[in-house]
């Protein structure tokens, strides 16, 4: 069974939007980071002499980098240590969960960029579910600007609290 | 190391990807924690964990999301371009699991004159538990005809 929320406060959450611009360029050394956090040995991410045959002639982000915003965000670090993006939603208790994204990759994404990344909520529902009860799905849309206006990607993103 | 880059005619559709085996561990979680600035505790402290409900410290879903792409930018190859990447995630994945990456190709298509791969994936713990499944991929590749960047830039010389 789905309903929108019964709760008007966290209904009025509908369309709020928050942009985060990174306080400098994307850089070599988070690109190899990011690789390296992840086993990812391809070369295109650190050889400069072998991205520069690619078709992208140089070094380019992995694709799901910047939807990565915590670098963006640059927010005070909260109680849990949370640096990042999030929404302060009027839900009690904070069991959360990741429910589905979808990616859509644009241009490539350099070194030199300087990424803002714009967040806009688009959908508050709830979901009675016999395992875990009422839980509270939001939906939300990013989209990553460089320096120059070019959109780079956008990420829907929808996740799940158990209030 | 060189890798390859895929043609069009290469590729077959069923054609399986070369899988991923990954073990998320303390280790692991925090290299990724650390590489996307993600310090919640929830990441790498186990008595956190455990106050918020949790049995240990645990993945964050966009890790999947860049093993997935992983998958398919190694595969593809050097002039491979990611164009969209979808997938819901249906467990959570705790430190000292190991989870399982595959993928396999669902088909091919031009697009406007450009090669898409279309990939399907799952990602599966080692005990079989589904974490995602029917996660898609759209990949590009270069077209063959054009010439490289760097090719462009040799020729501008």
């Amino acid at each position: 069974m789905i309903k929108a929320t019964s709760n008007p406060e966290l209904l009025s959450w509908i369309g709020r939007e928050a942009t985060y611009t990174a306080r400098e360029e994307l850089g070599r050394a988070s690109i190899r980071y990011f690789a390296l956090a992840i086993d990812d040995d391809n070369p295109l991410y650190r050889d400069a002499d072998y991205a520069a045959e690619s078709r992208y002639g140089g070094i380019v982000a992995p694709p799901t980098l910047i939807c990565e915003t915590n670098q963006f965000a640059g927010e005070t670090e909260d109680s849990n240590g949370y640096i990042g993006h999030h929404w302060d939603l009027p839900i009690n208790n904070g069991r959360f969960m990741r429910g589905s994204n979808d990616y859509e990759f644009f241009h490539p994404v350099l070194p030199t960029d300087r990424v803002t990344v714009k967040w806009k909520i688009t959908e508050i529902y709830e979901r009675k579910t016999r395992k875990l009860g009422t839980l509270i799905f939001v939906s939300s849309v990013a989209s990553y600007h460089n320096q120059d206006g070019k959109l780079l990607a956008t990420n829907k993103e929808t996740n799940i609290y158990q209030p | 190391m060189t890798m390859v880059s895929k043609t069009y005619e290469s590729v077959t559709e069923g054609e399986v990807l070369p899988l991923i085996s990954y073990t998320v561990n303390l280790h692991s979680l925090v290299k990724y924690a650390a590489a996307t600035w993600d310090f919640h505790r929830y990441h790498y402290d186990a008595e956190f964990a455990k106050s918020v409900g949790m049995p240990a410290p645990f993945a964050d879903g966009q890790m999947f999301g860049a093993l997935l792409a992983r998958l398919v930018m190694s595969w593809a190859g050097r002039d491979a371009f990611m164009r969209r990447l979808q997938y819901r995630q249906n467990a959570t994945v705790f430190a000292d699991e190991t989870i399982i990456v595959t993928g396999q190709v669902r088909r091919k298509s031009m697009d406007g004159g450009k090669p898409v791969i279309h990939v399907v994936m799952a990602v599966t713990k080692a005990d079989g538990t589904s974490v995602i499944r029917d996660a898609t991929a759209q990949v590009e590749l270069a077209p063959e005809a054009a010439p490289s960047a760097a090719m462009q830039r040799d020729e501008a010389q």
